[in-house]
């Protein structure tokens, strides 16, 4: 369990930590959660590990009716902000204070999460409910582009050479709104093994996102019975939950967390 | 001797170490010049090796070495893990160790490690159970005869083997043991019950899960003697085994047990025949910590087990006959198997009129077969008590009511052919009919429901000494081999002080190793505290002779008129008569003393067994939704003989019942169809954590054990027996479904419920 021999550097800044990216081998480091557990098993061994931990990338704010958090924000920042205190953003602070312990919950990142995109991972399906887009930065410059777009596969995202992961920007849902999270957790990782993320508008439109089925996180197309969406998902199953088992748990969940939604969105009237 | 120091609760004496993170551990101790050892694990389940290539390792920077097995000084032709530390020419497991890289750093032998390369050439591996038996079927193990491997069954429990005779059945040669216990006529005593019931049981590889991977130093001193020190369970049987390795004498061995961080049954010399011959073969020191995941694929896990059980009786609830075969997956371990043990406790501790018990160790190409707490009864426990459960639901009997009417007392022959000793079955029934759950189950709201369940645990014995000296500060040392384990040596202070009449924490116990401590067997089986404990009390006692002798000359009275209290030694009705046991050692150890040290040597051989029985309630509610069971409330009784501490005999019962909870829930170790480990990491392997334990009652009951140190018994293993069944049952009384396969997990409940076929075992 000892990494194979890597160069560290800490960067300074964000253009530092681009500069420092060039490096075709060299890998972010954040909170290290999902970078340090696969370096000490050597299945990922970069050449150079860039500290961004220190980067002024951390915080939750609200601006022109749109949430913005930081790539660095931990999860257990999440859980302590005023900003997320309403029906509406509930499914995130649900989602965040089940992670782990508090240990992982105070060096692991919210962007660290999203680059990981690891197809359990519970985060994802949350953000895409709330209709999130990635902030990223390269040195050709700023772009923002919808968290469905970024997610491309199991653990592969649209994220470029040399770019970065800088923030998540959200809307604020309107007045009336409610939004859930819940998952049936692997009993050993703690990972999704079906995870029903639902936003409820005031007048009764829903978003829901599912994460654990697929390659990636995915959103239900609206309109239709998400029973009958996820007959036609392909869904896969493992020696732990079959295909059958998964199919049925995320409509089971989905039920649930449309009708915890619902009520939360019943609250903020 | 002061009575009223036994059964009041006190802290561990090893607690504030281990709390405040100064316990150094077998990895910690600084060893001038030492190497690091990483092993090869084989990435195949059954395999040829053709080549280890070491070439591109040694060439790594700090790389010493790159060990096969023909490089260590072995003395054996065996295939057990003693005698081959490293596989010869044939592996039959994917995890066993292949090579070993030793080098000058922790870092260099994993560099090295990586840089090993072994060709294999794959055999069929043979992973299922049922499938090996088949006469015809593959080999689980082609080019070696396999050895005995020493007597690590019997450390455990007093078992007897059953007969062990040829059977008329064809099997394959994976079949290594045969076990039938059979008496009175099973088919007349079926034909004549009322109810009878049967049903196939499986249980998977379970592993130990240790906090602490195991970890061993071997070198060698000037005088060419071994030294070993590790994470053991047993000193002197690590000795013995090492012996046999390496063909040394007895006295050319040391074996240093260092504080353990847990064990569970899984350290009985498994690692240190490894070590020390890299250390022989080097002459160097070499240290092996293994990873969690070196320790998950190549360790010794209880095995997976395949029951199929039948049993019958009157509409009074009076057992008829029990019949069952019993397959137990010995994985690469031809040495030894619990068939003998699984198939005494299947009967339960309960009275039957006729049975046929079968049982069948299989070698298979999966782990290396290893004890782990009360190894053989949960597997056993499991199939007849929910069946038991079963059959009360058929004869629509109260299932407490129905198992008294049956419970086993003192002289009652069992399955062994033995009467059984003292045993509190009825009287742990009794009590745990008693607790205010088992009156609500009726009363639940849907969803919910509440199991029970009990199981015994026979107890080991093997002959110990210990020694106990006072020294001229009034305090005592207890010094015994015995490796600390579950509290042993806490239960040793106050058996010491109250044999001797002193306080408690004047008391401190020493674990010695095998050049210098007085003789006891392996800390498993549940008889540390009934054995060395004894041995403990005697030279507690032989000690006070001492002292009351030197202070009959100093006080001028004869020794039958005083007694000891509290560390002081006065006349009986006169206590202002008195002088201290720190003044006479004063007196005695010192240049023209007049009196023999204060000290006192004894030991134990104890014959008659001392059983404990435990007997669960489990309070579960099932999502019907997702199959999700969520224990809500559990409640154990147990016969502990004599509670010397309770607050270390109640957290023995918590620790069983949550260990018998992840059992029940969580647990199990999977192998892909071709025998490949799928879970290796705590990733994939859950087990029980703080936030899944519900609240545990405790209840303890004491039928003192007529030879134990002050009535006390071992209690270490009966906890965990049956705390699955009664979650099992819970879940059969909440929602109807008969789980027969552990764990529970989701998926498999939620199958039962939706009448899909659960999954078999590959």
């Amino acid at each position: 369990m000892i990494p194979a021999p890597v160069r560290y550097a800490r960067a300074a800044d964000v253009h530092d930590a681009l500069v420092l990216l060039a490096e075709p081998d060299a890998r972010p480091l954040a909170g290290g959660q999902s970078l340090l557990p696969v370096m000490k098993l050597r299945i990922v061994r970069p050449s150079l590990v860039v500290d961004i931990s220190r980067l002024d990338l951390r915080g939750v704010h609200i601006h022109n009716g749109e949430l913005h958090l930081g790539a660095l924000t931990t999860w257990d920042d999440l859980l302590r902000v005023e900003e997320l205190r309403r029906p509406a953003l509930s499914a995130i602070t649900e989602c965040a204070a089940a992670i782990g312990d508090l240990q992982v919950r105070n060096r692991g990142t919210v962007g660290g999460s999203i680059v990981h995109a690891d197809p359990a991972s519970d985060i994802p399906a949350v953000l895409l409910a709330l209709r999130a887009a990635v902030k990223l930065r390269s040195p050709n410059g700023d772009r923002v582009i919808p968290l469905a777009n970024f997610l491309v596969g199991p653990f592969t995202t649209a994220l470029g050479a040399q770019e970065l992961v800088t923030g998540i920007v959200l809307p604020i849902p309107e007045q009336g709104s409610g939004s859930a999270y819940v998952s049936l957790e692997h009993p050993a990782s703690g990972f999704a093994v079906a995870g029903a993320a639902v936003l409820v508008g005031p007048s009764e439109e829903r978003v829901i996102a599912l994460t654990g089925l697929t390659g990636t996180a995915f959103v239900l197309p609206e309109g239709v019975d998400p029973a009958r969406a996820l007959e036609s998902t392909e869904i896969f199953g493992d020696r732990f939950a079959s295909t059958a088992y998964r199919r049925r748990l995320a409509v089971v969940l989905v039920e649930r967390a449309l009708e915890r939604a619902a009520r939360r969105a019943e609250e903020d009237r | 001797m002061n009575e009223t120091l036994i059964g009041v609760a006190r802290p561990r004496l090893d607690a504030p170490d281990k709390v405040t993170g100064a316990t150094r551990f077998a990895a910690d101790g600084h060893v001038h010049g030492l190497l690091h050892a990483r092993p090869i694990l084989s990435t195949e389940p059954h395999a040829r090796i053709r080549r280890v290539d070491r070439e591109a390792a040694l060439s790594v920077p700090g790389v010493v070495a790159v060990l096969v097995a023909t490089d260590l000084p072995l003395a054996t032709s065996g295939s057990d893990r003693t005698a081959e530390p490293l596989a010869r020419e044939e592996v039959v497991f994917s995890g066993q160790p292949v090579a070993l890289v030793v080098a000058e750093t922790e870092a260099a032998a994993e560099d090295g490690a990586e840089a090993v390369e072994v060709e294999y050439e794959a055999l069929p591996a043979v992973v299922g159970l049922e499938a090996a038996m088949a006469p015809g079927a593959p080999l689980a193990r082609l080019l070696e005869e396999a050895e005995g491997g020493g007597d690590l069954e019997s450390i455990h429990a007093g078992v007897d083997e059953g007969e062990q005779e040829a059977d008329e059945e064809q099997l394959s040669g994976n079949v290594v043991d045969t076990v039938n216990r059979r008496s009175g006529d099973v088919a007349a005593a079926f034909e004549a019950s009322d109810a009878v019931v049967s049903g196939t049981f499986r249980t998977p590889w379970v592993y130990q899960a240790y906090i602490e991977p195991q970890v061993a130093t071997a070198w060698l001193e000037s005088s060419g003697t071994l030294v070993v020190s590790t994470s053991t369970q047993g000193s002197f049987v690590t000795r013995r085994e090492l012996a046999r390795a390496f063909d040394l004498p007895l006295e050319r061995i040391r074996i240093v047990a260092e504080p353990l961080g847990g064990a569970f049954g899984g350290k009985f010399a498994l690692i240190e025949p490894l070590v020390a011959g890299a250390a022989l073969a080097l002459r160097r020191p070499v240290r092996l910590v293994l990873t969690r995941r070196d320790d998950f694929q190549s360790t010794n896990p209880q095995s997976a087990q395949v029951t199929h059980l039948r049993v019958g009786a009157r509409t009074d609830g009076t057992f008829t006959a029990i019949e069952a075969r019993m397959l137990v997956d010995r994985g690469s371990n031809t040495g030894w198997g619990v068939e003998g043990i699984t198939t005494q406790l299947v009967a339960g501790p309960y009275r039957w009129k006729a049975h046929d018990l079968r049982g069948y160790g299989v070698q298979t190409n999966r782990f290396t077969f290893g004890a782990y707490r009360a190894p053989g009864a949960p597997t056993a426990a499991f199939a007849l008590e929910t069946l038991l459960d079963e059959l009360a639901g058929a004869l629509g009997l109260d299932p407490i009511e129905m198992r008294l009417r049956n419970a086993v007392v003192e002289g009652d022959v069992g399955v062994s052919g033995n009467p059984f000793p003292t045993i509190g079955a009825v009287e742990v029934l009794e009590r745990l009919r008693g607790h205010p759950l088992w009156h609500e189950r009726g009363s639940l709201p849907p969803g919910e429901g509440v199991g029970m369940a009990a199981g015994y645990w026979p107890g080991g014995n093997e002959p110990a000494a210990a020694v106990c000296r006072v020294d001229a500060d009034g305090t005592m040392t207890v010094v015994t081999s015995a490796a600390d384990m579950s509290g042993v040596n806490t239960g040793f202070a106050v058996i010491a002080a109250a044999a001797f009449g002193l306080e408690p924490d004047k008391v401190r116990v020493v674990t010695a190793d095998t050049a210098t401590g007085p003789y006891a067997g392996a800390s498993g089986g549940s008889k540390i505290t009934y054995t060395v404990g004894k041995a403990v009390e005697g030279a507690a006692r032989a000690a006070r002779v001492k002292v009351l002798a030197a202070a009959s000359q100093e006080l001028e009275i004869a020794p039958d008129d005083l007694e000891v209290v509290d560390g002081v030694v006065r006349a009986i009705g006169a206590p202002d008569r008195s002088i201290s046991v720190e003044e006479i050692a004063q007196k005695a150890l010192r240049f023209g003393g007049r009196y023999e040290p204060i000290e006192g040597h004894a030991g134990s051989a104890q014959t008659a067994g001392a059983p404990s029985v435990a007997a669960h309630l489990a309070h579960v509610r099932v999502d019907r939704e997702t199959g999700e069971v969520e224990l809500l409330r559990h409640v154990i009784a147990q016969d502990v003989g004599r509670a010397l501490n309770p607050a270390l005999v109640e957290g023995q019962m918590r620790g069983g019942t949550t260990q018998g909870m992840g059992w029940a829930l969580f647990e199990q170790l999977e192998h892909d169809e071709s025998g490949h480990l799928l879970t290796s990491s705590f990733l994939d392997y859950a087990i029980p954590v703080a936030d899944r334990v519900p609240e545990i009652d405790t209840l303890i009951v004491e039928v003192p054990a007529p030879d134990g140190p002050f009535g006390a018994k071992g209690i270490g293993e009966a906890p965990v027996v049956a705390a699955a069944p009664a979650i099992v049952n819970a879940v059969a009384a909440a929602t109807g479904a008969r789980m027969r396969e552990l764990p529970l997990t989701p998926p498999r409940v939620w199958a039962a419920l939706t009448g899909d076929a659960p999954r078999e075992n590959p």
